[in-house]
């Protein structure tokens, strides 16, 4: 017991005061917060000047309906949890002006010499662009958009959906069809999706389907980014010959378990001070969107709902990386190994698609072998338990397999290990590998 | 040493085969408990293979190994010290670190260890390189930290596989010195080499091999009364025109000032002596000398 600490305890310093580890650890929240917070800050900086419009409206009976379009188009009616204070502040940033629009008179003047007199504002950087709206712009009329600035997409297509939404109020006004008949009329279906289960009829908020893919996501990823580690792990003492001298000392199964013990240490650390940083994030996140007047609700999920997440993710976790080390038992170089592990890649890739025929069918039998098969298990068990709950002998079948194979893995590694060690350059045949395993 | 008799090791007609090459063959010897063993042989004779075996590594497949009496198990191995022919070390982490590692694996910890630890690199010398890294040590110096973690849990064995490979002479000699320290300390120390004279100044007792067979054991005495070849180093003045027509000789070695030379067989060496002298050579010096243990090395393996 205390040799395998003492593996451990060295596989988990020596990883975690590596340079690299510690780049990457605090280099990814760093780059997420960048990633989030530039374009809000982006968005500040441009709502802080609106953009200075000129319209001359030739129809002379959009302008009005035009500029409405574009102070309100923005807002959202404020949910009502909201306290009234807030609300109102909510509606007021809403409400704040990306756009001063503002009316040419034509005045006599032909349209020639009003656009030579625009042309000569917006050169002089008086205003940022103006719009000319033709007489028979409500027939067939196009209406003409002139900028210093065109690459900027996002206000063009704002003051495009204005004035679309001006011209088609105008039109219904035209056929005699006031805004609240039309709105009455455009009124969407009410649709709710209910979840039936033993513990009676819940709202399905479809959080249960986000959870469940991202849980799926977070495993894929870590197995890919820490398989690779343990293989390195478990080559390091081979390319280096230092197992010879621990094999005097202690046995090739506690060798290769603290070394996945101490690995899984660290990714685990990596992966709390990642999975602290995106709640972090998510929650400063939700509040900034409320205090913008979109609120966010975050569904209630079943605290178990995490306790098996969790578990199903270790067991998981632990059953592919037990495939790394017995790969790592193998071969003798890591190149060698990483072409080696496109298989365990292959399967990880199956097993994450499997959610989509598990999930509508999560009562099936082949849902059932699924959730049972160690290596698909994690994925396709957390579906089921998340659609349709299965029994609960079903669900600590599938970790006592899961955490079994993980654990039988180990030991055939640990023997193939042993002898494999002491081979050089030739990789083992599979008969061969079957003799090492079964030799005393 | 009173526990002179007591064996350490016993290894019992063991065979070792990979594949179709067998490295070791029906091999018996014994280890005695307190005295320096050789382990000998040329390279490929199955020295490594039969370290290997003995300190559990690998499995004979058929015979028996007994270490202190039983059958070798985890809680023996902490009994054992190991240096294996292959060096390895954790190229990235610090020396002392390094030894705590070794050390805790073998169930030494804490401030005993520390002081260990201290001791032993003041000893090699390479106190200095305590807090450095192994990727900086010259491969000299990792041999000597290698060496100390074999030896910091203060076994009743060590082994030590070509322990003296890649060492300049000062630190052969350092070496030299505490493998005989350790002896001392009542430990049972096994090594092999191919260094036929270190062997000769530090082993009690050798075992020959090979091609994965025992071609030679017994105590260093034993060998080379056993082996008692007529060998006289010579130096002469003057006249020595007939010594390489001389039917008395069967072989001459010149050395710089002196020669060696190996009588044939039944010659009394009086009557080499008489002759010389007849013969008018002035002879200043005239030494019976026993065979070395290079001499017999390569007179066995040529031989088989």
């Amino acid at each position: 017991m205390t040799k395998l600490l003492a593996i451990i305890k060295r596989e988990y310093l020596q990883r975690v005061r590596a340079r690299m580890f510690i780049v990457t650890t605090i280099g990814l929240p760093i780059a997420m917060a960048l990633f989030g917070l530039a374009p809000a800050l982006v968005m500040s900086i441009e709502a802080g000047t609106p953009l200075r419009i000129l319209v001359l409206d030739e129809t002379g009976k959009l302008f009005g309906r035009l500029q409405g379009a574009v102070r309100v188009e923005e807002v959202e009616e404020p949910k009502d949890e909201f306290g009234a204070q807030q609300r109102k502040d909510a509606l007021e940033k809403a409400r704040q002006q990306n756009f001063i629009l503002e009316e040419v008179p034509l005045a006599g003047r032909s349209e020639a010499e009003i656009n030579t007199e625009l042309d000569r504002r917006l050169k002089a950087k008086e205003i940022d662009a103006y719009l000319i709206l033709p007489a028979d712009l409500m027939q067939n009329g196009k209406a003409l958009f002139y900028r210093r600035n065109t690459s900027d997409l996002f206000s063009t297509r704002k003051i495009q959906g204005a004035l679309d939404g001006a011209i088609r109020e105008q039109r219904l006004s035209d056929a005699h069809v006031d805004a609240a008949t039309l709105k009455e009329l455009a009124r969407p279906s009410q649709f709710e999706t209910m979840r039936i289960s033993s513990a009676g009829n819940e709202r399905d908020s479809g959080w249960g389907f986000v959870l469940m893919f991202f849980g799926g996501f977070v495993m894929y990823i870590s197995v890919l980014l820490y398989g690779q580690v343990v293989l390195g792990a478990v080559i390091e003492e081979k390319e280096t010959r230092i197992a010879e001298v621990l094999f005097s000392s202690v046995k090739p199964f506690t060798l290769l378990m603290g070394k996945l013990l101490g690995v899984s240490l660290v990714a685990l650390t990596q992966l709390t001070i990642w999975g602290l940083a995106v709640a972090g994030f998510g929650v400063y996140g939700i509040n900034l969107l409320a205090s913008r007047g979109i609120p966010l609700v975050v569904p209630k999920v079943p605290l178990l709902f995490y306790v098996y997440f969790v578990l199903f993710f270790l067991v998981g976790y632990f059953v592919y990386a037990t495939l790394y080390a017995l790969i790592g038992s193998i071969v003798t170089t890591s190149q060698e190994g990483g072409q080696l592990a496109m298989p365990i890649i292959v399967l990880l890739v199956i097993s994450f698609y499997l959610f989509l025929p598990v999930s509508k069918n999560p009562d099936s039998t082949l849902a059932f072998w699924l959730s049972i098969i160690p290596f698909f298990a994690p994925i396709s068990m957390l579906v089921r338990i998340i659609t349709q709950t299965p029994p609960l002998w079903q669900i600590v079948l599938s970790l006592v397999i899961g955490v079994s194979t993980a654990t039988l893995l180990t030991w055939v590694s640990a023997r193939i290990y042993r002898i494999g060690m002491l081979m050089h350059g030739k990789r083992p045949t599979i008969p061969e590998l079957i003799r090492w395993v079964r030799q005393n | 040493m009173s526990r002179n008799n007591e064996i350490t090791v016993r290894v019992d007609h063991v065979t070792k085969s990979f594949g179709d090459f067998t490295a070791v063959r029906d091999l018996s010897l014994d280890v005695r408990a307190g005295r320096v063993f050789g382990l000998l042989g040329p390279n490929g004779a199955g020295k490594s293979t039969t370290i290997r075996m003995i300190v559990n590594i690998t499995v004979p497949d058929t015979g028996s190994i007994k270490l202190f009496g039983t059958k070798i198990d985890s809680q023996l191995q902490d009994r054992i010290g190991y240096l294996p022919e292959e060096r390895g070390l954790y190229k990235s982490m610090k020396v002392v670190d390094q030894l705590r590692f070794f050390a805790q694996l073998k169930n030494v910890k804490g401030k005993e260890a520390d002081r260990r630890i201290d001791s032993w690199l003041e000893r090699l010398r390479v106190s200095d390189w305590k807090q450095r890294k192994t990727r900086e040590l010259s491969k000299g110096m990792q041999q000597k930290i290698q060496f100390i973690s074999a030896v910091l849990h203060e076994p009743d064995l060590v082994i030590l596989d070509e322990p003296f490979s890649g060492l300049d002479p000062v630190n052969v000699e350092l070496l030299k010195d505490v493998v005989l320290e350790l002896k001392r300390g009542g430990r049972t120390i096994i090594f092999s080499t191919h260094l036929m004279d270190i062997a000769e100044k530090i082993c009690d007792d050798i075992c020959l091999l090979n091609r994965a067979q025992k071609v030679l054991e017994g105590s260093i005495r034993e060998v080379k009364s056993s082996f008692g070849r007529n060998a006289i180093a010579l130096r002469l003045e003057g006249a020595n025109g007939n010594l390489e027509t001389s039917p008395l000789i069967s072989k001459i070695e010149h050395h710089s000032d002196e020669m060696e030379v190996l009588l044939a067989p039944e010659v009394d060496p009086q009557v080499f002596l008489k002759e010389l002298i007849s013969s008018g050579a002035a002879v200043t010096k005239f030494e019976m000398i026993e065979p070395s243990l290079n001499d017999i090395f390569i007179a066995k393996v040529s031989e088989t």
